[in-house]
C-alpha cells in the first residue's frame, strides 16, 4: 500500500547509472554547475546581508537628515537640543561626515568626524577615540584606505584638498579596525574640527543627527514627533534601513534568479531531450525487465530513483563546491556583482552564514525541476512493449 | 509585486504544476470518457498506458506540494519582515484579500491530493482496477481546485504592496477584531475543550470498537475542532501569553518551529482517520491515525500542564 523504498531497485538504478557513465556524467555535471552558480549567488547575498544587518544593528535607532529642495542638506546643530527635550530620547549626537573623492586612485573615502569627549554613537569608535590624537590634525584610516594611500606614497600623512583649493595636511595616526570590514574598509576617522575644515562646513552645522532611544517600542512615536517638530527633515529608523537592505538584496538576487530561470528552462529541455533518446540497448534492457515480470510501476520507480540519485548528488556536490568557492576562496568574480562600483570595494571577508531556508530554496529550484523533466521520457520508456523491443 | 527569490521559486514551481497538471487533466478527461476495462481495442491499451503517465504526474505534484507548502509558510514568515506592520505570516496572509482563502485552499488541496493517491494505490493493488474511472473523474475536479490555487498564488504575491500597512497577528486573532474570526472568540473555552477532548476520547473508543465510518466522521470533525481550539486556547499556552492567539507565530524559530510538528501530526492523524471512513477497502491505518492524533493532543496538553506546574495558575 504505502510505497516503501525498494533497496534492490535502488541498487539496480545506481548500477544502471554507472553503466551509462558518460550520459550520467554529462547531466550530473551540468546540474552541478547550475546548482553551484545559483547557490554561490545566494550564499554571497546572504553573507553580505548578514554583514550589513550587523552594521545596522550597531547604529543608533533614529537618523535625522535635513532635506532641502529634495536633497540632503546640512542640519543645524541646535536641533539636538529640541530632540533631547522629547521624552524617551536617551541621547542625540550630531554627525559630521562625508565622502572625499581621491582623484589619483579614483576612490571615495568616507570621512567621519568624532569628538574626544562626546558619547560615541558606534561601539567601534570608542576605542578609536582614545587612540586618536586630538591635539593636532591626525586621523585613523581603515585598512582599504591605508592600502590606497600606501600605493600613492602617502605613508605618513595625507593632503586633503579643501573646496577653496588649498591643502590640509593630516597625519596618519594608525589603522582603524571595526568588527566587520565592510564597516571600516573605506573609513577615515578624524576630529570633527578637521572634517569641518576639509568640507568647509560651519561650526553650527552637521551632516545629520543620530538619536538613541532607550525603549525599542517608543522608536516609532519619537520618530513621528521629530518629524512634527521639523517638517523639513527626513527621519529614518533602524527598521526602515533593515527593510530597505532586505529589499535591495532580495531585488538583486531576484533579478538574478529571474534571468536564471531562462537557464533553468534550457536545462529542463536538455534533460528532457537526453532522457528521451534511448539507445536500442536500453530499449532491450527495459524489454527484458518487463519480460521477466517487472511492472510499468517498477520501471518507472527505477527511473525515478535514477533521477533522485543524480539530482541529489548534484545538489550536495554543487552546494559543497559553492560553500568552498564562497567561504574559502571568497567568491572571485561573482561577488563583484553585489559589492558595488566603488574602487575600494574589494577586500571584505564574507562571514559564514548558512540557513535552512536557503538550502530549501535551492532544493526547490533544482531537484523538482529535474524530476519533472524526466517524467514523460521515463513513462515513454516504461510503457514500451516487451515483445516489440526484444524482437 | 514581490520579487524575492523564494517567491520566484514558488511561482516557477507553480508554473510547472500548471503545465503538468494540464497534461494530466487532458489524459484524465480522455480516460474518464473512454475507459472500458473489458475492451481489447488499441484505444484501451493506449489509455492504460496513459493512465500511468497521469498518475505519475499527480504523484509528482503531490510529493512536491507537501514540502512546498511548508516552504510557502516559511516564505510568508520571511516576507513578514519586509512588510510594514506584519510580524509573522498572518500579517502577510492578511495583506491581500485572497490570502486567507489561499491558505485554506492549499490545505484542502493537500487533503484532496493525498486522498487521490490513497484511492490510486487501492486501485492499483486490485488487479481489476475497479476505481480507475472514478479516480480520473475525481482528478478532473481536483485539477480545477489546483488551478484556482495557482491563480490565487500569483494574485496574492502580485498583490502584496510592500509599503502598505498591514495588521499584525495580535490584532487579527483577537476578540476585538472585526474580521470573521472574531465570532469564533465568542465560544466558551470550557465548551470548546470538552468538545475537543470528548471528540478525542470518542476517537479512542471507536479505535477499539473498529467502527470505520464513525472513526472517519470523528476524524473529520476533529480537524476543525483542533484548529479552533489551537487558536483559542492552546496557542496562548505555547506563547505563555493570554492575548496572543496567532496560529502562525509558533512556526517561527522562537518557538523551536514546533508549529510544523503540530500541523504535520494533525494532518497525518486526521488524514489517515478520514481515509478509513471514506475510502473503500482501507483496513489498516487505525494505528497511524490514532498515533498522530494522540501525539497532537498530548503535545498541546503538555504545554498547558507545564505552564500550570511552572506558574501555579492557568491563563
Amino acid at each position: 500500500m504505502r510505497s516503501r523504498i525498494n533497496l534492490y531497485i535502488v541498487e539496480y538504478a545506481i548500477n544502471s547509472l554507472l553503466r551509462q557513465k558518460y550520459k550520467t556524467l554529462f547531466i550530473g555535471l551540468v546540474l552541478t554547475l547550475l546548482i553551484f552558480l545559483l547557490s554561490s549567488v545566494f550564499f554571497i547575498t546572504n553573507s553580505m546581508k548578514h554583514e550589513l544587518q550587523a552594521t545596522v544593528d550597531a547604529l543608533p535607532e533614529i537618523t535625522v537628515q535635513k532635506i532641502k529642495a529634495g536633497r540632503h542638506d546640512e542640519i543645524d546643530v541646535d536641533v539636538i537640543d529640541a530632540i533631547l527635550e522629547l521624552n524617551g530620547v536617551e541621547s542625540a549626537v550630531a554627525r559630521v561626515w562625508g565622502y572625499y573623492y581621491f582623484q589619483n586612485a579614483g576612490v571615495n573615502f568616507t570621512l567621519v568626524g568624532i569628538d574626544e569627549y562626546e558619547e560615541q554613537y558606534k561601539k567601534s569608535f570608542v576605542a578609536a577615540a582614545s587612540k586618536l590624537d586630538f591635539t593636532k590634525p591626525s586621523m585613523l584610516v581603515g585598512e582599504g584606505v591605508k592600502r590606497v594611500m600606501d600605493a600613492n606614497y602617502y605613508k605618513e600623512y595625507f593632503n586633503f584638498i579643501k573646496p577653496d583649493g588649498s591643502l590640509k595636511r593630516v597625519d596618519i595616526g594608525g589603522v582603524f579596525k571595526a568588527e566587520t570590514e565592510l564597516e571600516s574598509n573605506d573609513i577615515i576617522l578624524m576630529s570633527k574640527e578637521s572634517v569641518r575644515e576639509i568640507f568647509d562646513m560651519k561650526e553650527n552645522k552637521a551632516t545629520d543627527i543620530v538619536v538613541r532611544v532607550a525603549n525599542f517600542n517608543e522608536v516609532a512615536t519619537i520618530a513621528s514627533k521629530i518629524k512634527l517638530l521639523y517638517p523639513d527633515t527626513r527621519v529614518i529608523t533602524k527598521d526602515d534601513l533593515k527593510i530597505s537592505y532586505q529589499n535591495i538584496f532580495d531585488y538583486k538576487s531576484g533579478i538574478f534568479l529571474a534571468l536564471f530561470t531562462t537557464a533553468l528552462f534550457a536545462f529542463f529541455i536538455i534533460i528532457y531531450d537526453r532522457a528521451s533518446g534511448l539507445s536500442s540497448e536500453q530499449k532491450r534492457e527495459i524489454g527484458i525487465l518487463k519480460a521477466i515480470g517487472w511492472r510499468v510501476d517498477d520501471v518507472l520507480r527505477e527511473k525515478f530513483y535514477e533521477g533522485f540519485v543524480v539530482s541529489l548528488l548534484a545538489y550536495v556536490v554543487g552546494i559543497t563546491l559553492a560553500l568552498a568557492f564562497v567561504y574559502i576562496f571568497h567568491a572571485p568574480f561573482l561577488r563583484e556583482i553585489f559589492s558595488g562600483y566603488s574602487q575600494l570595494k574589494t577586500s571584505f571577508a564574507l562571514p559564514f552564514v548558512l540557513d535552512m531556508q536557503t538550502l530549501a530554496l535551492l532544493f526547490f529550484l533544482t531537484v523538482p525541476l529535474y524530476i519533472a523533466a524526466i517524467i514523460i521520457p521515463s513513462w515513454r520508456s516504461a510503457t514500451l512493449e516487451a515483445d516489440e523491443v526484444i524482437r | 509585486m514581490l520579487l524575492t527569490p523564494e517567491v520566484l521559486a514558488i511561482l516557477v514551481l507553480n508554473l510547472l504544476f500548471g503545465l503538468f497538471g494540464a497534461v494530466a487533466f487532458l489524459l484524465s478527461l480522455k480516460i474518464f470518457l473512454k475507459w472500458d476495462a473489458d475492451a481489447t481495442t488499441p484505444l484501451q491499451y493506449t489509455l492504460e498506458k496513459q493512465s500511468f503517465l497521469a498518475a505519475t504526474i499527480i504523484k509528482y505534484i503531490f510529493s512536491v506540494k507537501v514540502p512546498l507548502f511548508a516552504f510557502f509558510v516559511f516564505t510568508l514568515d520571511k516576507i513578514s519582515g519586509v512588510i510594514t506592520g506584519a510580524m509573522c505570516a498572518a500579517g502577510v496572509v492578511d495583506a491581500t484579500q485572497s490570502g486567507m482563502y489561499l491558505i485554506a485552499l492549499k490545505i484542502i488541496n493537500l487533503y484532496l491530493f493525498a486522498s487521490w493517491l490513497k484511492l490510486h494505490s487501492i486501485d492499483m493493488s486490485d488487479k481489476n482496477q475497479p476505481y480507475t474511472k472514478l479516480k480520473f473523474g475525481l482528478f478532473l475536479l481536483f485539477f480545477l481546485s489546483l488551478l484556482l490555487e495557482l491563480v490565487l498564488d500569483f494574485r496574492m504575491f502580485g498583490g502584496i504592496e510592500i509599503d502598505k500597512m498591514v495588521s499584525c497577528c495580535g490584532s487579527i486573532y483577537s476578540s476585538s477584531s472585526t474580521s470573521a474570526l472574531s465570532t469564533l472568540f465568542k465560544i466558551d473555552n470550557a465548551l470548546l475543550l470538552s468538545l475537543f477532548y470528548g471528540n478525542y476520547f470518542l476517537i479512542l473508543l471507536f479505535f477499539f470498537l473498529k467502527k470505520k465510518y464513525l472513526f472517519g466522521m470523528l476524524n473529520t470533525l476533529f480537524l476543525p475542532l483542533s484548529l479552533v481550539s489551537l487558536i483559542l486556547f492552546f496557542g496562548t499556552y505555547i506563547y505563555e501569553l493570554p492575548s496572543h492567539h496567532c496560529p502562525f507565530c509558533f512556526l517561527q524559530a522562537d518557538y523551536y518551529y514546533v508549529g510544523y510538528f503540530i500541523y504535520l501530526s494533525l494532518f497525518l492523524g486526521t488524514f489517515h482517520g478520514m481515509m478509513i471512513g471514506f475510502m473503500p477497502k482501507v483496513e489498516n491505518g487505525y494505528k497511524i491515525s490514532l498515533l498522530f492524533n494522540s501525539l497532537y493532543v498530548i503535545l498541546l496538553t503538555l504545554y498547558v500542564l507545564f505552564y500550570y506546574f511552572k506558574n501555579g495558575v492557568l491563563l
